[in-house]
């Protein structure tokens, strides 16, 4: 019998794991679509909430926080949009600027791997080079 | 032998081996320049799931009742689990958005199971828009050259996967204690094994107005005891349920646990339920009264009447049986309830959307090239 309980365990997992990839992650948009995921967990108990007491509040309320994060989600695009001119980047540490005072700057010390990349094929020229022709003047 | 006779971890120890195992497993497979293993990292996660799920099972008891309802629960709950992982931890943040993708249509499933389809559609219209804008932004701001900052590298790993499952631990820890009793959940208005008894008593009460019910015994005979034994049943669950009436000749006055569950509660729903009990507990008492009479004592009998407060009483019931369930016009109800009850928060969301709109325009607006 899958009763309240399952349910509300479910959307405490789900909502850990999206607050895993919110504080771990760097990608603005991986971060947006976390705190997305956060948002299901909490819809998933307001709707088992509404199955439990027999009435239909939870699920008018989910209709609202449907609402509030497509507002999230305009104005979460738009500062990720201006992010991106002024730094040409998704990575949200290039803005630790705006860190609490007296917290030392995060620095990246391991390096990426470097990739190798494979140079573009060369053919060896061979036979003799034709002689050049006069081009025949491009008629209009 | 010596590991059997280790004996089971506590609820405790168990979720804290479930959030250990799950955080090292995150750990392992958050992208980062140093140690990364995607075979160790689903690993560990599956091991702190099934743990996890584990515990589950034994505190909020196992699949029995329902077979489909179980497997499209599974189903459902780890599709979501399990592509909000590959959300968390992929590196192309285009392939996380199809992760996202299949965690609405997941979530959606769960609704659906939930009894609501309005809001199933509604997430799967809204989300494919927010998905598919959000592709947009990737393709236009993502750069796909090698390794970058963004995609390649988190903070903090291990401190980010072993805070945020221990916060998982944590709750489902409390929600095992409340299951357990220590802060319950506000009372349910008819609990499922209450609108079981409550069924069954109605289906019985289906005999009460077949007519060959009070069909005379031959004279000097007794009345059958099939039928006495059929009446006393299906009071004693109906007074289980409702109560004892005082009206009635022999009992006590006494609440049913329904009753008893709501009294402390003052909204207008469980007014409504304790309505229906006191309803259903004058009808019971009527209905039983007419019914015994007709069938120990035939010339005193009235099975018209008899049958027609059975009915009457079958009737209540089910309607009872029925207050637990949400109604069956989701779409309808919900937007009565919507506009009749929460009118000042549906305007208010109105604005809220118009406000983000004005403010969306105003952060996005590129100074100095447009007017």
């Amino acid at each position: 019998m899958i009763t309240l309980w399952h349910y509300l365990a479910v959307a405490a997992a789900l909502f850990g794991i999206g607050l895993v990839g919110f504080l771990t992650r760097r990608n603005l948009i991986t971060m947006f679509l976390c705190a997305e995921l956060m948002l299901q967990g909490v819809a998933i108990n307001f709707v088992a909430f509404a199955r439990y007491h027999g009435n239909l509040h939870g699920q008018v309320f989910v209709l609202f926080l449907l609402a509030v994060a497509a507002c999230e989600a305009g104005v979460a695009l738009a500062l990720i949009l201006m992010l991106y001119r002024r730094g040409r980047s998704l990575d949200v540490s290039r803005w630790q600027d705006l860190r609490e005072l007296g917290v030392p700057a995060a620095v990246d010390l391991e390096s990426l791997p470097a990739v190798h990349a494979e140079p573009d094929p060369t053919l060896t020229p061979a036979g003799a080079r034709p002689a050049p022709v006069a081009e025949e003047p491009a008629r209009v | 032998m010596t590991l059997l006779a280790v004996p089971p971890p506590s609820a405790a120890g168990q979720l804290a081996l479930a959030a250990g195992l799950a955080a090292v497993g995150a750990f392992l497979l958050l992208p980062k320049p140093g140690l990364r293993s995607v075979a160790g990292g689903v690993a560990g996660l599956v091991a702190g799931l099934a743990v996890a799920a584990a515990w589950v099972v034994t505190t909020f008891g196992g699949p029995v009742a329902n077979t489909v309802e179980t497997a499209l629960f599974g189903l459902f709950a780890a599709g979501a689990l399990g592509f909000g992982v590959v959300l968390v931890t992929q590196r192309n943040p285009a392939r996380g958005a199809i992760a996202f993708a299949f965690v609405i249509l997941s979530v959606c499933g769960l609704f659906l199971l939930l009894a609501a389809p309005f809001l199933m559609a509604a997430t799967v219209i809204i989300y494919a828009g927010a998905i598919i804008v959000t592709f947009l932004f990737v393709l236009m701001l993502s750069q796909n050259d090698g390794p970058s900052d963004e995609n390649d590298r988190t903070r903090e790993p291990l401190l980010g996967s072993l805070a945020g499952f221990a916060f998982v631990g944590l709750v489902l820890f409390a929600l095992g204690q409340s299951h357990a009793g220590a802060a319950p959940l506000p009372a349910q208005a008819i609990t499922p094994a209450e609108q079981a008894t409550l069924r069954a008593a109605a289906a019985d009460l289906k005999a009460l107005e077949d007519d060959r019910f009070y069909v005379v015994p031959a004279a000097g005979g007794t009345p059958s005891p099939e039928r006495v034994a059929l009446l006393s049943r299906t009071e004693q669950a109906v007074e289980d349920v409702v109560g004892v009436s005082p009206r009635k000749n022999d009992g006590t006055p006494r609440d049913g646990p329904v009753a008893d569950r709501l009294a402390a509660r003052s909204d207008l729903h469980a007014k409504g339920v304790l309505d229906r009990v006191a309803a259903a507990r004058e009808q019971s008492a009527l209905a039983f009264r007419f019914a015994e009479t007709a069938v120990n004592d035939p010339p005193r009998g009235r099975p018209a009447e008899a049958k027609a407060e059975a009915t009457k009483l079958r009737e209540q019931l089910l309607l009872l049986a029925g207050v637990g369930e949400l109604p069956a016009r989701n779409v309808a109800n919900l937007g009565v309830l919507l506009y009749a009850h929460h009118l000042l928060a549906v305007e208010l969301a109105g604005t809220l959307l118009l406000v983000a709109t004005i403010g969306t325009v105003a952060i996005a607006h590129r100074r100095g090239t447009a007017a």
